[in-house]
């Protein structure tokens, strides 16, 4: 009891020094982080900044070159990929994977046969669990159609659904929003909430700066393979590194001619008030 | 665009293929019963080899249909049952139970230890090496002496007014292969071997140990081939490398498989019978050309059907939506 309850407070993923080459690039290098049980971690970072292959490190896809990832103090390189997610850790890809010729009810059951309590489950309770997580990231009414079929924001909530059939204590989330128009990321960030709040850590990786703020309580910031920035998003934000980094010069030019266009307009109001005028 | 509107419509039929269609291949299956009834040798025999066919299509389908690895060399493990027969002939025990057991556990084996490193290959390399070792075996079984070399050895075989007994053996396996199928499509396993086919790496991600199922599937597929083998070498009465090893026993239960529907259940006893069937009108009728006939026959069959025969059961709308799939397809 006492070890669980010190868990769930502490440190669920401990990443320590990752580096990973890939022939003469460093992808990614020194880069050490810890997420906290329960937390919601974005990661962000330019293009090519070394975000997914951190999740291909995190989730056993990748051993890396240096350094380590543990989960609860068991080195995740240690495990072969297939055994990850009964460690508790599940992902989604980026470029969605559904399994094309099965429904979609058949595609989440496929996760809550083989997942974490996979083997304590029959083929029928693992088609039940399916249901439930449907009806959960709202896809209940395709359940019985061909993955090949669905639109890409359902094929998202697809990605989730099976990570989710894994039964993860962290679920690491590589674009779920990336293609979804405003209303469909609103609707994405809720379900979201939803399964933190049925504490689930979660590792959220996100071009759409606007989401990632909105839901993470820590951000870290990659650029070129290299962690830049890590804390609240608002400090995050505000530090000029990472505005030079990840949003770039132009970004920071940009506001500057903004606020010299807002300092005119206020000098022209200045110099003919509206009373003036009527 | 217009073809995944028409495939929309048609349906998957789900794991196990359109129901219609077990149902319908069972009742044929119940109508094979009969055939020794009519006392006709040359009938039993045709119906016998489609037997035998349709559980070696039953075998591939599991690892080639199901788990996505398309395998050449299932007469290797067809070839091996049926060696495994000849071999207890020769210590006289005579008994069929014991045939398709003894090569049933010896495929198992032998399909685990080459599919270990043969199963690390993917498409075109899979399918090369497994051509390999149908070959490589037929090579070894005719350079051994104890197995009767290339010249082939007597299998004990019962007096002919029970020589139903080998077709009922036979229609016995292919029973098996086909409910086994049936049954492994609906467990865990089916989903485990369809997740393999259609992603390898996300069918990790979510906890399936690929290597082992991989493995699983290839060593029950194997264990279909040597059960029809060891059924077929005391119905034959003679064996040997040529026979056992025939470039037919490797081609026919993969063409019968495509040609009834890859992936589903009732799809290679109905691709089967057909080919089979058309094989032995062809080669009656028109003994000097039918490999031409029937060379025709697949290819103009793959061209517009496929996903194989049974697709046709789990059509909406019959065979309008089928020709308006082909108008699709060449779209």
């Amino acid at each position: 009891m006492t070890a669980a309850g010190q868990t769930a407070a502490g440190v669920a993923l401990r990443i320590t020094d990752v580096g990973m080459r890939f022939g003469g690039l460093w992808a990614l290098s020194d880069v050490s982080f810890d997420v906290e049980h329960g937390s919601v971690l974005g990661l962000i970072g330019p293009n090519g900044s070394g975000k997914t292959t951190l999740m291909n490190v995190v989730s056993g896809v990748y051993k890396p070159t240096t350094g380590s990832v543990t989960y609860d103090g068991r080195r995740i390189a240690d495990v072969p990929t297939h055994a990850v997610c009964h460690l508790g850790i599940a992902r989604t890809f980026q470029v969605v994977k559904p399994f094309a010729s099965l429904t979609v009810r058949e595609n989440v059951a496929v996760g809550a046969m083989y997942g974490r309590y996979g083997g304590k489950r029959s083929t029928r309770a693992s088609f039940e669990r399916a249901q439930e997580l449907l009806e959960f990231v709202g896809l209940a009414r395709v359940a019985e159609r061909a993955a090949s079929d669905l639109t890409i924001p359902d094929r998202k909530r697809l990605e989730v659904a099976k990570a989710l059939a894994l039964d993860p204590d962290v679920l690491l989330l590589d674009e779920v929003m990336a293609g979804l128009n405003a209303t469909e990321v609103e609707e994405a960030l809720e379900l979201l909430r939803d399964v933190n709040r049925r504490g689930v850590t979660l590792i959220v990786v996100e071009h759409l700066m606007k989401a990632i703020v909105s839901i993470s309580t820590t951000i870290v910031v990659l650029a070129e393979g290299r962690k830049i920035a890590q804390g609240a998003p608002a400090d995050v934000l505000a530090s000029p590194q990472v505005i030079e980094a990840y949003l770039g010069s132009r970004w920071v030019k940009r506001q500057e001619q903004l606020r010299i266009i807002a300092a005119e307009r206020e000098e022209a109001a200045r110099m003919h008030p509206p009373e003036a005028g009527a | 665009m217009m073809t995944t509107a028409v495939l929309r419509r048609i349906g998957l039929g789900g794991i196990t293929g359109s129901p219609i269609a077990i149902a319908v291949a069972l009742a044929l299956m119940v109508v094979l019963l009969a055939v020794p009834l009519g006392h006709n040798g040359y009938l039993e025999i045709v119906f016998r080899n489609i037997l035998m066919y349709a559980a070696m299509a039953y075998g591939w389908n599991l690892i080639g249909g199901y788990t996505g690895y398309v395998s050449f060399g299932q007469v290797a493990f067809f070839g091996a049952g049926a060696y495994c027969s000849a071999v207890l002939s020769a210590h006289g025990i005579d008994n069929l139970f014991a045939d398709v057991a003894l090569a049933c556990v010896v495929n198992a084996l032998f399909a685990v230890v080459v599919g270990l490193p043969v199963l690390r290959l993917k498409g075109h390399y899979f399918a090369i090496a497994t051509l390999g070792i149908g070959l490589a075996l037929s090579d070894i079984v005719a350079n051994l002496d104890a197995l009767g070399a290339s010249s082939g050895l007597a299998v004990h075989h019962v007096d002919e007014a029970h020589f139903y007994v080998y077709y009922y053996a036979m229609w016995l396996v292919a029973l098996a292969t086909i409910l086994g199928t049936y049954f492994i499509a609906r467990s865990k396993l089916g989903f485990a071997f369809v997740a393999i086919r259609e992603n390898e790496e996300a069918a990790a991600v979510l906890g399936i140990d690929a290597t082992r199922y991989k493995i699983t599937a290839w060593a029950i597929s194997a264990m279909m081939a040597g059960a029809a083998g060891a059924v077929f070498a005391p119905a034959n009465g003679f064996l040997d490398p040529s026979i056992a090893f025939s470039i037919d026993s490797n081609v026919f239960p993969i063409v019968m498989a495509i040609l009834g529907g890859v992936g589903t259940v009732a799809g290679p006893f109905i691709g089967a019978l057909i080919l089979a069937g058309a094989n032995e009108l062809l080669q009656r009728y028109f003994i000097k050309i039918h490999t031409l006939f029937f060379g025709a026959m697949i290819v103009i069959v793959v061209l517009i059907l496929p996903r194989g025969l049974v697709w046709l059961f789990g059509l909406k709308g019959g065979a309008r939506t089928w020709l308006k799939s082909l108008t699709a397809f060449k779209a």
